[in-house]
């Protein structure tokens, strides 16, 4: 129990050092909010006149020393007030509230549909191991992981959407159309499907490798050896006794791999005009919108760190070997767990 | 327990993240779909058609253009750039408006000047109604202007000179219908500071002490030709209908829809939206195929070249501005960087498209013997310099300035830095050679002035270290030259001498080029100053 309080501590500071962070962070990059003298090609551009930089910075309170406004920062922030934005004119709770779900479902699928691809992949791949299969599988996924997901959802966009017009070029919906219903539901997904399978396909390269190698692991051990003895059917040591332990470390794996997935998603976001927080993001780094910036890391370091707490919780109870390793003070790691993720974190 | 695993980690797992993703589509069903604006009463097109019943009957004309979210469009809560303006200035009107050749009266349907050039007055349009009913009266326009010295809006001409109590002395309404603007001097820039103030209701404003939070119904009352109707920010859809009381010249265009694109010109080819710029590759495509139009914008946006005439002494030696000059291909750095879509930058700094360029002044044609020459007789060899520029195409600039004025022995040393930190670092004079790349160069010529007068000489918008008597003179007297054609002459006589002087160097301003289908619409139409159709509010009414 004494632990699991330390646990918990431990992520309340870590929290804190983010939340400090994200404040100095923004400050810290060159550039003023206020400031815009130069655009993209084409674009244009207000240029606040000297007068018009002072109003808005002392409506802002950015004339204030840095110290005053981190500590206003945090009493807003227990307050739930995550501040107003510059560019946006919005509060920012407001703002990424709006756009949170859009990035939640995409995340949350694509989380889903990699976890099926790499599983169901990933032990065909280690059942075969070796085998021409098992080698075409691997190169295919490699390549589908490797290649940024930005360039492949422009593929898919170009192929799928422009050229075949199966998918819609953008958006998360179809506007002014009046959908509701079951009508507005399949509407939303027809606009996610593209986005989330680029993200998931960007994605799944690492769980395949996961459980392709820890199933290869497992498969090794000497109980498989055991369960062959005891004339078990292939399918039950298959699913009941590889399975089951090789998926163990994929739970600690899809919490880790949230924050790739969020970064991810900025990317597809981009490239479909997703109404996410990705874009968002980019474009409150790109006018140096400071509360803004801090809500979205905030919000997006939260998620990675309430993910990582749910399943530090979660393996508990699913791998009693760590609760045993708790009374005894010294976890014992798993191997499959240990030689995948090294691999797949490198 | 043990047989819980495969279950808990096959099953639950992923039935956990099910459940998450059903409440991200669930909510997004649920909330995503209603608008910020509480949809303003629609009146039904057809219904709004006929009651102009003697008009012959067409169908609504609805266009459909890019999207993004340029913020809520009231005066102090769009966005800061330009689709934000747009938008804006569609609701609310101003006492002047721009067509294609200058400035022509709006809800001012006249105005006078005294003589001695420091008092105004302008005759206001009668029957001019907000989009609740009431009606607009000079009262507003007195408000406005007294609102903004409060609260400055986001955008607004020469904002200095109304938000300045030394200079805008006194705002009266003479008469329901005649506002009286009383200032301290004469200033040419006056008539277009106050004339394209937006004009917001007095009954919806004097209430409202936080205007760049104010985000209510409200905030978009104007009593413009169009009437903000639907507006997400998440998605960056817009919807604006014409206003059927709009008091001037009518709407064309019924429904202005902007959506969300990620490819422009995949989405105009689907005809999901009905114009977009294109990229010179592409350009024979579309002008070979009677289906599109094709426009070539006229060049406001452009690069220039810096001196910092503080930190390298030499570039105070006129005849190595020249020199440069001489040596910088502006051609072919608008053949190569905007691929031909670019016209080469002009000596007298006004570019070529500007209806006050002067087109007499010095050239500077490319010649790189006589560059040599100069340097040598200057004893200028062996210089070496540091050229700040910002990303992607300004590198790609920097690099061919560095090749070519390689061959006139400058060695040019490119430092690439982000946008946002190359604007912070020329505010505080942090460079040597700087590249700098923006719009509005179609404005009002009084950049000449606030740009290279000695006396305004911070960084932020000036010249530091820059003086030319001549230069100071002229700049102060088309200034408070209220003759639009003495004015005009004045403009001209310094463009001739900035030519000769060469304070900065103009390398190019970006044309490029905007498509769009003529059956579907063809009303569009740029402003004297502006390189965007989509930008003029003339381009959706019945203009002519």
């Amino acid at each position: 129990m004494k632990n699991k309080g330390l646990r918990i501590a431990e992520y309340l500071v870590t929290l804190l050092v983010i939340v400090t962070m994200n404040f100095f962070l923004p400050r810290l990059m060159p550039g003023d909010p206020f400031l815009h003298l130069s655009g993209d090609a084409g674009q244009e551009i207000v240029t606040f006149t000297k007068e018009q930089q002072e109003y808005f910075a002392a409506y802002y309170g950015l004339d204030r020393p840095l110290p005053e406004q981190y500590f206003r920062y945090l009493t807003g922030l227990t307050r739930g007030d995550l501040g107003f934005s510059y560019y946006y004119k919005d509060d920012v709770a407001a703002i990424i509230l709006r756009r949170l779900p859009w990035t939640l479902l995409m995340v949350t699928a694509a989380t889903l549909l990699s976890l099926i691809l790499g599983i169901v992949l990933g032990s065909y791949s280690a059942w075969r191991r070796e085998s021409w299969q098992d080698k075409a599988t691997y190169l295919f996924m490699i390549i589908f992981s490797e290649i940024p997901a930005f360039l492949l959802g422009i593929m898919f966009l170009t192929l799928f959407a422009a050229a075949l017009g199966l998918f819609p070029l953008s958006g998360g919906m179809t506007h002014f159309a009046g959908y509701t219903g079951w009508e507005k539901v399949k509407d939303i997904l027809h606009h996610a499907a593209l986005p989330v399978i680029t993200l998931s396909l960007a994605r799944s390269g690492g769980i395949f490798l996961l459980v392709r190698n820890t199933l290869t692991t497992v498969l090794g051990k000497d109980y498989m050896l055991t369960a062959r003895a005891k004339g078990l059917t292939k399918r039950r040591i298959r699913y009941r006794h590889a399975m089951k332990n090789a998926l163990l470390p994929l739970v600690t794996r899809v919490a880790l791999q949230l924050g790739g997935m969020v970064g991810g998603a900025v990317l597809v976001e981009n490239v479909f005009a997703y109404p996410g927080l990705g874009r968002l993001m980019r474009d409150a780094v790109f006018v140096r919108d400071y509360p803004l910036l801090q809500g979205i890391f905030l919000v997006l370091a939260f998620g990675v760190l309430a993910a990582n707490l749910l399943a530090d919780l979660f393996y508990r109870t699913l791998d009693p070997r760590t609760r045993e390793g708790e009374l005894h003070g010294k976890q014992e790691p798993d191997n499959g767990e240990q030689e995948g993720s090294s691999h797949v974190l490198a | 327990m043990s047989r819980n695993i495969s279950r808990l980690i096959g099953v639950k797992n992923i039935s956990f993240l099910m459940v998450l993703s059903m409440v991200g589509l669930l909510l997004i069903a649920g909330c995503g779909g209603s608008p910020e604006t509480a949809p303003a009463p629609q009146t039904p097109l057809a219904q709004a058609e006929g009651t102009g019943a003697e008009d012959v009957p067409r169908d609504p004309v609805v266009i459909r253009l890019e999207g993004g979210d340029w913020g809520y469009c009231s005066p102090f809560t769009h966005y800061s750039r330009g689709p934000g303006i747009f938008k804006m200035q569609l609701i609310f009107d101003s006492l002047l408006e721009r067509s294609e050749d200058g400035y022509v009266p709006w809800l001012a349907e006249s105005w006078e000047i005294s003589d001695d050039g420091k008092t105004y007055l302008f005759n206001l349009q009668q029957g001019v109604k907000w989009h609740d009913g009431k009606e607009m009266t000079a009262d507003d326009v007195v408000f406005s202007i007294n609102y903004y010295r409060e609260y400055p809006p986001v955008s607004i001409f020469f904002g200095g000179i109304l938000t300045d109590p030394d200079y805008l002395l006194e705002v009266t309404a003479v008469s329901d219908y005649q506002v009286r603007f009383v200032t301290s001097e004469a200033k040419a820039t006056f008539l277009p500071a106050a004339g394209l103030a937006r004009i917001i209701p007095r009954h919806i404003w004097e209430n409202v002490d936080n205007p760049h939070d104010y985000l209510e119904p409200e905030a978009v009352i104007g009593c413009g030709p169009y009437r903000l109707t639907d507006y997400n920010k998440e998605h960056g859809t817009y919807r604006f209908e014409s206003f059927e009381d709009y008091w001037g010249i009518q709407p064309r265009v019924d429904v202005i829809e902007f959506v969300p694109v990620s490819d422009t010109i995949l989405a105009f080819e689907n005809g999901e939206i009905d114009l977009t710029e294109i990229p010179t590759d592409l350009l024979s495509r579309f002008q070979e195929d009677p289906e599109f139009a094709v426009k070539v914008n006229p060049g406001f946006w452009g690069y220039r070249l810096l001196f910092n005439y503080e930190r390298i002494e030499v570039f105070s030696n006129k005849a190595l501005r020249q020199a440069l000059a001489y040596a910088i291909d502006r051609q072919d750095l608008a053949d190569k960087i905007a691929r031909g879509a670019g016209t080469p930058g002009n000596p007298g700094i006004l570019p070529v498209h500007h209806v006050w360029c002067n087109p007499d002044v010095p050239q500077y044609a490319y010649d790189l013997e006589r560059a040599k020459q100069m340097l040598q007789q200057e004893d200028l060899t062996d210089l070496s310099l540091t050229l700040l520029v910002g990303q992607d195409r300004e590198v790609r600039i920097g690099e061919l300035l560095s090749e070519q004025l390689a061959k006139v022995d400058i060695q040019l040393r490119v430092e690439s830095v982000d946008l946002q930190s190359r604007d912070s670092r020329i505010r505080d004079g942090q460079y040597e050679l700087a590249l700098v790349g923006h719009g509005g160069w179609g404005g009002d010529p009084d950049y000449l002035r606030s740009r290279f007068l000695s006396e305004l000489s911070d960084w932020y918008t000036g010249t530091p270290g820059y003086y030319n008597p001549q230069v100071d003179e002229l700049g102060q007297r088309q200034l408070s030259e209220t003759d639009v054609n003495k004015r005009k002459e004045l403009i001209f006589q310094l463009q001739q001498v900035l030519a000769e002087d060469v304070p900065e160097i103009p390398l190019y301003n970006t044309t490029g080029y905007t498509v769009y289908r003529p059956d579907k619409y063809d009303g569009w139409m740029y402003m004297f100053d502006h390189h965007n159709l989509t930008h003029s509010k003339l381009s959706f009414l019945d203009w002519k």
